[in-house]
């Protein structure tokens, strides 16, 4: 197992707070850059990081060159609220339209490739309270400033100890740690490397993006992970220590989906590479019970990781983007 | 002074121009906690943003207060004060991230300070868009420890350890838009803990309870004959005490102001209050203590003094109505020092000292014209023939 990469590939925000030379590096290099947030019922947060995104990194600093919102469907004032402050803004459904239709943030993500112009794409979560431009220029940070670093993945305070006298902050959260990390560890040792594989900002080049299928709900960022591991190998991938992230908490319940989604896309992509075979379907249903009046009932949920191919494979993202497949 | 006020109701539309970048600083200035007394997370903020901004000089002074100095063009004028301060009331543990809409901004302290710190750090930058040279250096200073036990101590001993003299001072509140003050109270802020001793004892046949004994010596404060001329009061403004609902209060203590536009009867009520509440503890037979936690003299600028005047008409030119009243803010201390200043507005809001408290964005820009009308009046020197009385 190759260790040595936690070492190599790990960054602190603040390593990349000289914007200036961000900017001038992007400028000599030719490139574009999106920054990407998918939305659903986000009103609350989502004027915040448009507005300080906007005002210290395209207007102060031109790193980026737009900033765009997919929306799942709101139905509170995200759209308009993102549109008055000055984001590009588009409804899921109303990209691509003649696609069967699915909702969910890994829809919103690849749907968010064919609209957007970007040599690099900067995905955040729209639900960040503490939101700062260093959430951005973070991420782009490694993409910018080294040539072999094509994807790259937030991490947020957690301490544990590196090394023999290093302290850096690392572990996730529960569905990381009770779910992921234990399946990393048994399959694929190299990735427990990187710290929260579930954090929802990570920026990356097109090249990357497009090339990689996407489910559209839950298993979107441990897919990701696994696809470009197998595609480019781990020394593209960096990882870059935000500082703090406060979002909302999600209760076990909810968690518990999420982890089923996970695990689903987790079993499709070993069987996909031919590592492990299933002698039965596996179910598509989460079962959680209530106590209702003295009775356990059921609360069944249907849970199909829908999956987008990669985008490089639609004949009118490949017009558009002049690829070919 | 026409000159300037003509120039007023167009740098509204070019400070509108920056108005992500002022509402990007009250942001990251209002999401970083800044308790009284714990306001260095604030200050290192503060201090970022000043310094990204590329004023002349940033640093702190002997008592942590930040400061950032905007150069003027000559050497021999005296500096202008601009001063907001960074403490708000509320504690790390409250929730202190904003929520932005289409018209507002909703978060714990946004009214009381973030509004007038955030303005106050994005000051350097409108300058520069409006093309703005002056000839005094500009002080843009975010003061510490302004508040209640804070007693204004960071205002107190900047002004304290200044070298050269001050032309003149604008203090910056987030709201409301239209105040302009121009004199301070005397004012004496006191706090009466009662302690009733836990052990039974010889002197109490019944344990008295430190709630009702409080309640007597509001209840005496009440009966003191407030004179109308010279302007007096008392505000009771905080109680706190007990454990729960079924035992007699052991602790309980009660926070007030006294307040007047004359020391000597400032002075006179307190020593009324303070007879009170040594005659209470000697016939209640508790402890029974009276702790000053600040005082400030009264002071004022009169209305005709020139820096007043020239606030009015820049106000007027920008359609806002000035309403006047008494403030125990900075501004109390700089007029103390015999600095002509005045306090102003930046914006209209509700809720002000709750965790909601909600400011309007649409007038922000305006509440800055109004703020650079001022500083660029007193630039014009019309602070510098006229000494406080």
């Amino acid at each position: 197992m190759n260790i040595s990469w936690i070492e190599k590939n790990t960054f602190h925000y603040s390593e990349f707070s000289d914007l200036t030379r961000l900017v001038d590096e992007k400028q000599r290099k030719n490139l574009k850059i999106s920054l990407c947030l998918p939305t659903l019922n986000e009103e609350e947060t989502i004027a915040k990081e448009i507005l300080i995104m906007k005002s210290e990194l395209m207007t102060r600093y031109p790193i980026l060159d737009e900033i765009v919102v997919v929306d799942s469907g709101s139905t509170d004032n995200t759209r308009k609220i993102a549109r008055g402050y000055g984001a590009n803004v588009y409804k899921a459904t109303e990209i691509l339209p003649d696609l069967v239709k699915f909702k969910g943030k890994g829809e919103n993500l690849w749907k968010a490739l064919f609209v957007t112009q970007g040599d690099i794409i900067v995905y955040l979560d729209a639900d960040i309270k503490n939101i700062h431009h260093r959430f951005v220029y973070g991420l782009l940070g490694p993409l910018i400033l080294f040539d072999n670093i094509k994807y790259v993945k937030a991490f947020y305070d957690r301490p544990i100890a590196i090394g023999k006298s290093k302290i850096r902050p690392t572990g996730g959260g529960r569905v990381t740690e009770l779910v992921i990390r234990p399946l990393f560890s048994l399959f694929f040792p190299e990735l427990t490397q990187i710290l929260q594989p579930l954090s929802g900002e990570y920026a990356g080049y097109r090249e990357i993006f497009e090339n990689i299928p996407f489910p559209i709900g839950y298993g979107v960022e441990t897919s990701m992970i696994l696809d470009i591991y197998e595609k480019w190998g781990l020394d593209v991938f960096a990882q870059v220590d935000l500082d703090r992230r406060i979002h909302r908490n999600q209760d076990t319940r909810a968690l518990g989906r999420m982890s089923f989604a996970i695990l689903q896309t987790f079993i499709r992509r070993k069987k996909k590479l031919g590592l492990v075979d299933y002698k039965e379907k596996l179910y598509n249903e989460m079962i959680q019970y209530n106590l209702i009046k003295n009775e356990f009932k059921p609360d069944i949920y249907k849970i199909e990781e829908h999956e987008r191919p990669p985008i490089i494979e639609n004949p009118e993202y490949r017009e558009k983007f002049k690829r070919i497949s | 002074m026409d000159n300037i006020i003509d120039k007023l109701p167009g740098f509204v539309d070019t400070i509108q121009s920056v108005q992500e970048l002022i509402i990007t600083n009250i942001v990251l200035i209002g999401q970083t906690p800044a308790p009284t007394f714990k306001e260095k997370r604030r200050t290192s903020v503060f201090m970022e943003r000043l310094a990204e901004f590329q004023v002349d000089e940033c640093t702190t002074d002997g008592y942590r207060n930040p400061i950032g100095i905007v150069k003027g063009t000559s050497e021999s004028k005296p500096p202008i004060f601009v001063v907001a301060h960074l403490d708000t009331i509320f504690s790390k543990d409250v929730d202190h991230y904003y929520s932005i809409q289409e018209n507002s901004i909703t978060g714990a302290g946004i009214m009381d300070n973030s509004v007038g710190v955030g303005v106050l750090v994005s000051l350097p930058e409108i300058f520069r868009k409006l093309g703005l040279r002056f000839e005094s250096d500009i002080v843009l200073a975010g003061v510490i420890q302004s508040l209640g036990k804070g007693n204004l101590r960071g205002i107190r001993h900047l002004l304290k350890t200044w070298a050269t003299p001050i032309r003149g001072a604008v203090c910056i509140e987030g709201a409301e838009l239209g105040r302009l003050n121009y004199y301070a109270d005397g004012m004496i802020r006191c706090e009466v803990d009662c302690n009733i001793s836990h052990v039974d004892g010889w002197e109490h046949k019944f344990k008295p309870n430190a709630i009702l004994v409080l309640n007597e010596v509001i209840n005496q404060i009440m009966k003191l004959r407030l004179p109308q001329k010279p302007r007096s009061r008392v505000i009771i403004g905080k109680t706190s005490g007990g454990f729960k609902h079924g035992m007699i209060a052991y602790d309980a203590s009660l926070g007030f102001e006294i307040q007047s536009n004359s020391d000597k009867m400032v002075k006179s009520i307190f020593n009324c209050i303070k007879d009170i509440v040594e005659g209470t503890s000697h016939e209640y037979e508790v402890d029974l203590k009276l702790k000053t936690l600040s005082n400030i003299h009264a002071a004022r600028l009169k209305f005709n003094h020139p820096l007043v005047k020239s606030s009015a008409d820049v106000m007027k030119k920008l359609d806002l109505t000035p309403v006047s009243g008494p403030s125990e803010s900075e501004l109390s201390i700089f007029l103390s020092r015999k600095i002509p200043a005045v306090t102003l507005g930046i914006t209209r809001g509700e809720n002000l000292h709750q965790q909601n408290a909600s400011v309007e964005i649409e007038p922000i820009s305006k509440g800055i014209a109004q703020v650079i009308g001022v500083i660029m009046a007193i630039d014009s020197g019309v602070c510098d023939e006229h000494l406080l009385d």
